[in-house]
Order: C-alpha cells, then sequence, then structure tokens
C-alpha cells in the first residue's frame, strides 16, 4: 500500500517545539481559567487533591508555564532565522493570493457548490491563519500578562486604568485562543475525517501518503516531482 | 454655914450630876460599851482564827457611826458576848436580824434562802434602802462571779443601766427566770419584740413543745446581752440552724440548706465597712418567719421588697426587665431574686468562683434554650457556647463577656425596647462599654453604617452584632473559618448586605459586589487566597467610611496609602479610576470600547470557524461514503 510511504511533516526540533508550546498552553488555559472560575467543579477538585495552597501554586505555575512559554517563543524566532528549514517555514507559512482563492474553493467545496476540493500545499490558509493567530496571541498574551504580574512597577505607569484593561485584554485573548485552539486547531487533528481519529505527526513527525493526498496533495506533488528528477 | 454651904454645894452637884445622868444616861451607857469594843475593834489589823483561818474582826468606827445601825450598841446584835471572854462568843451564837426585820422572812422562800444577811447587807455598814437598791448590782457580782454572769459588765444593759434587779426582780424576792419567762419578762421592757418574736416561727414551734427552741436569750445572751447582727448569727442562729441534728436532711430548712450561706458573697463581703446581709436582714429578727407562709418576707411574693431593702437598684432594673415584667403578669416561672442568685449560697459575679461567669451561662441556659421561654426565639443560644466571648472565658480570661455583661445583669429588656442594652442602636454602647471593645467602639462610631443607623434611623445598617453575630459571636480569627479563609468570610458578610438585590434596592447602595468578585482580588478570595484584598482591606472594618469623607481609608487622598498596603508601587499614585467599574462606557472608555471588540471578534471568529468546521465535517463524511 501507497500509505505506508512516510512524509516527513515536524522535525524532532519542531515537535519539541511543538510540544513546549502545547504543554505550556494546556497549562496557562488550565491554571487561567481556574483563577476564572474558582467555583468550577474541576478547580475545586483540583484545589481539594493539591490543598491547602493551592491557589498560591496556580499562580505560580502560571507564571512559570509563560515564562516556558516566552522562552520557547524566543527560541522559534532564532529558529526561523538562522536556521534553513526555519526560514523555509516561515515563508511557507507567508499568505499569499493563492490562500483566498484556496478560501473561496473550500468554502464552494464544503457548502457543496463545488466539487473539488482546494489543491492546498504544504500549509493551508487554515494552518497559516493559526500560526499567526499563535504569534499574535503569543505576544498580547505575553504583554497583557507582563503588565499584570509586574504590577507594582506598572501600577504608577499605566495607572487602574491601564491595569483593567490589560486585565480584560488578558481575558479574551485568553477566551479567543482557548476557543480557537478547541474548534479550529482540534477539529483539524482529531476530528477531521480525513485523519481521525488523530493526525499524529505531532510526535511520530511523518504524514501518511494518504493524509498527503488529502490534505496537501500540492506539497505532495513537489515532493514527487523532487524525487522523480532526483531519480533521473 | 460652912457646913451648909458645903452641903448645899454637894446637892448641887449631885443634882448635877443626876440630871447629867439622866440626860445622858443611854448615850454615856452606849457610849462606854461601844467604845470600849471599838478600844479593840477599831484595830484595822486586829483578827481572829476561825477554824484555821485568819477573819479579820475590824469594825471601821467612822462607818458605823454612819450607818443606819449606828443608834445600836454592839451587844443589841452581838447577844451573850462577853467582853472578859476571847473570844467573846464561845457558843457560836448567831446573829439573829430577823428579830428586828420580820419582813425580810419573804427570803426562805427565795433563792438566797441559805444565805445569811451579812451576804449582801454589811451590818456596820448597813446602808437605808434606797442606797443599797442604787447599788444592788454591785452587790450581786460579789458573789456572781462566773463568767456569764460578769459579762453583764459589757452589755447594754450595764451600759443603759438595767439592773440585775430589772429582770430577776430587787433584793428579798431575787429569783430564777426560766425559760418560759424569759419572753415575759424581756418583753416588760421589749414590748414590740415581744410581739413579734409572739408570731414568729420560733414561737410556733415552741407552742408545738419543742425544748430547742430559742427564746430571747439563746440568741441575745443571758447577760451579756448582745445587739450586733453579727455576733448573734454567728453565735444564735447558726449555732443551732448549722446542727445536722436538729436540722437533718438536704431539704430546704436542712442544716446543709442554711450552711451555703457561710460561701456566700453576704458572708464574706464588706462593703463600705458595712457588713453583708445576715440571717434578720432576710428573715426578720424577732419575727423569723416561715418560708410557707405567703406573707413573708422569703417568700416569691416578697422576695424583691425583702433584696431591695439593700439592693434598691437592682431591683429596680428588675422591674423593668422581661423577667420582671414576667413575673408582675403573674408568670410562675419568671425568676426572682433567688432564682439565679441562690437562696443561701447568696452568690454574686464579683466573686468568680461559684458564681462565674462561665457558670452564668449555665444558669441563664438552663431555662433559656430548646425555645422554652421564647418559641423559635432560642434556637441560636446555644451558639454562644461557640463564640468567641465563651471560648476566651474558657481559656481563663474573665474579662470576657457572659450574658449579663450584654444583657444587662438585671435590666434584661427585650431588643425592642429602646432602652434596652440590645436595642439596636445601643448595642455599640454595650459591645463597647468600658473594659470592652472601647477602639472598636471608637472607630464605629462615624463610620457611614453608624451614622446611616443612627441619624438616617435606617434599621437596614448594621451595628457590631450584624456582623460578628449576637450570641454566637465571632472574631475576625475565626470569621470564614468554614469557607477557607478569613477574606472570604469577609465577603460573604458584606454580601449579605451589599449584594442583597433587596437591600441594595431599597438604601441605593452601590452594587459594587459583582464587580468586586469578577476583579482578581474578587477571583482570588474566591480561589482560596489568604493573601488578596477582601472588602475589609480596602475600606477598613468598623471605620467604614464613603470615599467623599476626608477620615476614609478610600478617600482620593488616602487610597495610594491604602492600596500600597499590599502593592508598594502605588503608595504615591493618585490613582485614576473607579475601583469598583460600574459603567464602563464613562468610568473606563477604553475599556469599555476593546470588550466590545473583543465580544464581536470572539463572536465573529469562532463563530465563522464553528461553521466552516461543520460544513467541512458534513462534506468531508459524505466523501468519504461516496468513495467507499
Amino acid at each position: 500500500m501507497a500509505s505506508e510511504e512516510k512524509y516527513l511533516r515536524m522535525t524532532l526540533n519542531e515537535r519539541i517545539q511543538h510540544f513546549l508550546l502545547l504543554s505550556t498552553f494546556m497549562t496557562l488555559v488550565f491554571t487561567g481559567f481556574a483563577l476564572k472560575y474558582p467555583e468550577a467543579f474541576w478547580v475545586k477538585w483540583t484545589m481539594f487533591f493539591i490543598g491547602k495552597n493551592a491557589f498560591e501554586l496556580r499562580g505560580v505555575v502560571h507564571r512559570v508555564a509563560a515564562v516556558l512559554m516566552t522562552g520557547a517563543s524566543v527560541y522559534h524566532l532564532f529558529y526561523i532565522i538562522f536556521t534553513r528549514r526555519g526560514r523555509k517555514l516561515v515563508a511557507d507559512l507567508w499568505f499569499y493570493k493563492k490562500d483566498l482563492t484556496d478560501l473561496f474553493q473550500s468554502i464552494g467545496y464544503i457548502t457543496g457548490k463545488k466539487d473539488e476540493r482546494p489543491k492546498l500545499g504544504r500549509f493551508s490558509y487554515i494552518e497559516k491563519a493559526e500560526y499567526w493567530a499563535v504569534v499574535w496571541g503569543t505576544f498580547v498574551m505575553g504583554a497583557t500578562g507582563s503588565l499584570l504580574w509586574f504590577q507594582n512597577y506598572f501600577l504608577p505607569i499605566i495607572n487602574v486604568y491601564g491595569m483593567d484593561i490589560a486585565t480584560a485584554v488578558h481575558w479574551y485573548e485568553a477566551i479567543l485562543a482557548s476557543l480557537a485552539i478547541l474548534v479550529w486547531h482540534f477539529y483539524f487533528i482529531f476530528m477531521n475525517p480525513d485523519v481521525a481519529p488523530m493526525n499524529k505527526a505531532w510526535f511520530t513527525g511523518y504524514l501518511t501518503r494518504h493524509q498527503m493526498e488529502n490534505e496537501h496533495p500540492l506539497e505532495l506533488e513537489e515532493i514527487e516531482a523532487r524525487q522523480h528528477k532526483e531519480k533521473l | 454655914m460652912l457646913k451648909s454651904k458645903i452641903a448645899a454645894l454637894i446637892l448641887l452637884f449631885v443634882f448635877v450630876l443626876v440630871t447629867g445622868v439622866v440626860v445622858f444616861k443611854f448615850n454615856l451607857i452606849r457610849a462606854r460599851g461601844s467604845d470600849e469594843c471599838f478600844a479593840c475593834h477599831e484595830d484595822k489589823t486586829l483578827a481572829m482564827d476561825v477554824n484555821g483561818k485568819k477573819k479579820s474582826i475590824f469594825v471601821d468606827p467612822v462607818l458605823f457611826k454612819n450607818s443606819t445601825h449606828s443608834a445600836f450598841d454592839c451587844k443589841d446584835c452581838h447577844e451573850g458576848y462577853n467582853p472578859d471572854e476571847f473570844p467573846h462568843n464561845p457558843k457560836k451564837v448567831k446573829i439573829n436580824c430577823r428579830g428586828c426585820h420580820e419582813k425580810a422572812k419573804s427570803l426562805e422562800n427565795g433563792v438566797h434562802k441559805n444565805n445569811d444577811c451579812a451576804d449582801c447587807h454589811n451590818p456596820h455598814n448597813q446602808k437605808p434602802a434606797k442606797e443599797m437598791k442604787a447599788n444592788q448590782t454591785a452587790t450581786c457580782l460579789k458573789c456572781h462571779t462566773n463568767r456569764n454572769v460578769t459579762d453583764y459588765n459589757t452589755s447594754i444593759h450595764a451600759k443603759k443601766n438595767v439592773g440585775c434587779d430589772g429582770c430577776h426582780k430587787s433584793g428579798h424576792d431575787a429569783k430564777k427566770i426560766t425559760k418560759g419567762e424569759v419572753v415575759q419578762v424581756c418583753g416588760n421592757c421589749h414590748g414590740s419584740h415581744q410581739k413579734d418574736f409572739n408570731n414568729s416561727i420560733h414561737q410556733t414551734v415552741m407552742k408545738g413543745g419543742n425544748k430547742n427552741t430559742p427564746t430571747c436569750i439563746d440568741c441575745h445572751g443571758s447577760h451579756k446581752i448582745v445587739g450586733n447582727k453579727m455576733s448573734i448569727e454567728s453565735i444564735a442562729c447558726l449555732k443551732c440552724h448549722l446542727d445536722e441534728k436538729l436540722f437533718p436532711g438536704d431539704q430546704k430548712g436542712s442544716a446543709k440548706f442554711v450552711a451555703k450561706y457561710k460561701t456566700s458573697i453576704h458572708s464574706s463581703i464588706q462593703i463600705d465597712g458595712k457588713q453583708a446581709a445576715g440571717c434578720v436582714d432576710c428573715h426578720g429578727n424577732h419575727m423569723i418567719e416561715s418560708t410557707n407562709d405567703p406573707t413573708k418576707s422569703t417568700v416569691r411574693a416578697r422576695m424583691m421588697e425583702t433584696c431591695g431593702k439593700c439592693h434598691t437598684k437592682e431591683i429596680d432594673h428588675y422591674y423593668k426587665s422581661s423577667h420582671g415584667q414576667a413575673y408582675k403578669n403573674g408568670d410562675n416561672n419568671a425568676p426572682t431574686c433567688f432564682q439565679c442568685h441562690g437562696e443561701h449560697g447568696i452568690n454574686s459575679v464579683l466573686r468568680s468562683d461559684d458564681f462565674s461567669k462561665i457558670n452564668q451561662t449555665e444558669m441563664c441556659l438552663s431555662c433559656h434554650q430548646d425555645n422554652r421561654v421564647n418559641k423559635n426565639k432560642e434556637t441560636h443560644l446555644n451558639d454562644y457556647k461557640k463564640s468567641f466571648h465563651y471560648i476566651a472565658l474558657q481559656n481563663g480570661n474573665t474579662k470576657a463577656a457572659t450574658c449579663s455583661n450584654c444583657h444587662g445583669p438585671h435590666e434584661m429588656k427585650p431588643a425592642s425596647d429602646p432602652e434596652s442594652q440590645i436595642y439596636k442602636k445601643n448595642v455599640d454602647g454595650t459591645c463597647g462599654q468600658i473594659g470592652c471593645h472601647e477602639q472598636e467602639k471608637k472607630d464605629y462610631s462615624g463610620s457611614i453604617h453608624h451614622t446611616t443607623l443612627m441619624s438616617k434611623e435606617n434599621s437596614d445598617s448594621p451595628t457590631c452584632n450584624s456582623c460578628h453575630g449576637a450570641h454566637q459571636v465571632v472574631n475576625t480569627d475565626s470569621l470564614g473559618k468554614d469557607q477557607g479563609s478569613k477574606q472570604k468570610g469577609i465577603v460573604k458578610l458584606c454580601s449579605n448586605c451589599h449584594a442583597s438585590v433587596e437591600l441594595v434596592r431599597n438604601n441605593n447602595l452601590p452594587n459594587v459586589a459583582s464587580n468586586y468578585n469578577e476583579s482578581f482580588h474578587g477571583l482570588a478570595v474566591r480561589g482560596g487566597s489568604n493573601k488578596a484584598a477582601s472588602c475589609g482591606s480596602c475600606h477598613g472594618n468598623h471605620n467604614i467610611r464613603p470615599s467623599t469623607d476626608s477620615l476614609s481609608t478610600i478617600n482620593k487622598k488616602n487610597l495610594g496609602q491604602t492600596c500600597g498596603k499590599c502593592h508598594p508601587g502605588a503608595d504615591n499614585v493618585f490613582l485614576n479610576t473607579k475601583m469598583h467599574i460600574l459603567k464602563a462606557e464613562t468610568d473606563n472608555p477604553m475599556l469599555f470600547w476593546i470588550t466590545r471588540f473583543y465580544i464581536l471578534m470572539i463572536i465573529g471568529v469562532i463563530g465563522g470557524m464553528v461553521l466552516h468546521n461543520i460544513l467541512d465535517y458534513r462534506r468531508k463524511l459524505k466523501e468519504k461514503k461516496a468513495g467507499q
């Protein structure tokens, strides 16, 4: 079967980066919403499990995760600047006119008006939007989070007025990011009939040929064309 | 002539002689006889042996000449004496006074019938009856030298010149006074007391044939007549009433029952040098009363009158109290003095042992629990035992409040009475009484809660017990214990009013609770932080004032300092925004618009994603089916 062929999606380095992002994000979501919904059953259970200083621990864990995520982001910045693969990554994630046509094609396809899927490359418009959303989100959350963390330093500068805004932004951005991951990212990794029950690339690093055909046909074509060239 | 002259002279001499003899005959004879006796007996050292003992036989001639017997010659009484023989009276003939003094026969049946006249009278210095009477007591005491009788000298009778004869009758009629006669004898002078005594239980019992019953002398002493209250009690009342043989058992009236008096405050304290109440102060002195008689001083109906003789203020308070009112209205369960203070073992909070504050709790609760007195109002009284007050008492802090400290020991008026210590407007005064929470009261007065309650007559506004509880009084350490943190407790407490829809609406309160709960402070407190600010952290606890008040912790001027307690960066910052943002549009427009933007974005973006994915899923499934 052709499906046994494997196509590299994420290198070990990238998988580690993804894992760092994934784990810190989950931790931040959990510890962040635990603050906002202190009476929720899952918060109470966790608090009960941890015991007396659970609330203080929550804050510490949230900050540690934030620092780790920021660290991972900084590393990623170096990665995309100083490695060839990194630079290629950004180039492949950049928006082009094709992404717009892909979107319309896709809308046409899923609404049943068109029979063909858009022919997607290494990163679909979906994935691109996600990536840049993460970039934006990390920045916003990092910035507002820092204001709130170092409140005693920033309070004289931005005053209560600014603190209230930072709090609100941090909150709404958190909702937006969490929902985006839940609705957008998780759908394509877990529910998407092409990859269900799960796209394992995030820890195997590879996609199957079937997945390539469905999700990244253009990239597949390019790879095969390159392989063909090499063979020649 | 000469012869006749000599004869005439002799005749004259004889005449003068005879006339002189005739005129002075008796005197001459007596004088000669007595003088003859006095020649020897005026010697003070003169004595004779009588049965081996030296007996003075000296007679003072001066006293004798002044005595009523001065007209008599020695021989008139000393019959058959021979001056030439020594002793003059070898036959030992007794002097018989009755030869002359026939009246003295009454002695034959009297107590002194075996006595010589000379035991009382000195025949060589016999005085007139009046003089004898005046000195009778001294005369009696010459023989009656036992302690019991000589105590007379210190008695009130001695001071008031009531002599032996006052009771025992005079002179030759002197007699013993039997128990049955005592009351009558004393009553000759002390008529009104006799009357009282005759109505007393002592008299009643005596008439019933009880020989142990006391009469006047059993209490006052027979000769050492005492009037002092405490002496009477210690030697008299208690002498019998502490005797378990006379008053057995442990019922009312038993010796054990009475013995409790010895531990009472009445028996032990002295106020202003005055002795506290003794038996007679309550039971009456002569008219000692049975407690069974409805007219007596120690029955329930007259208890207040009896105690009120001394405790006027307390009784006055009692009558105005709920207890007193219930009593007046005929409630048989309403307590009077002794229900709380005991009967003989009268106790006071001034003594910290038997009637200590901690025991007072038990006593009040012995009636006031399980809704026994006030229906549906007493379930919370047992809560007092969980209170900080009670715990402090148990730990030995005798300053801690018990029932009487708040309700008044005798005042005890219901909370609805404007004069009551626990009337809402008076509560701060009660809790803040001297020695208790003075500082807290000071802080509270001037707070918005206080001014609203006092000047605006708004009874929705809280006083001490609104927050700290009435009986289960809590301090801030125990506040919120059941909820995990002190902060949570305080927030919950303030929320009782400030998050109550009804109270917020009725009193036009700023609806800050929900805003606080969503703030970081609120979220942290809800999440179990014990550091994050609660209401009190910023507004103060007792000294809560509106931000417009320059003394307020949240006045713009003081806000930096208040926030600075936790946020060192805020110390010198003029904080520019309302803390509880109720209307973001005007309070913080930027916040308002950013919030709007985000909400729209979330709805738009996530909504679009959901829609996209639903369609995507449907289409891909369809394709998959077609592919198969």
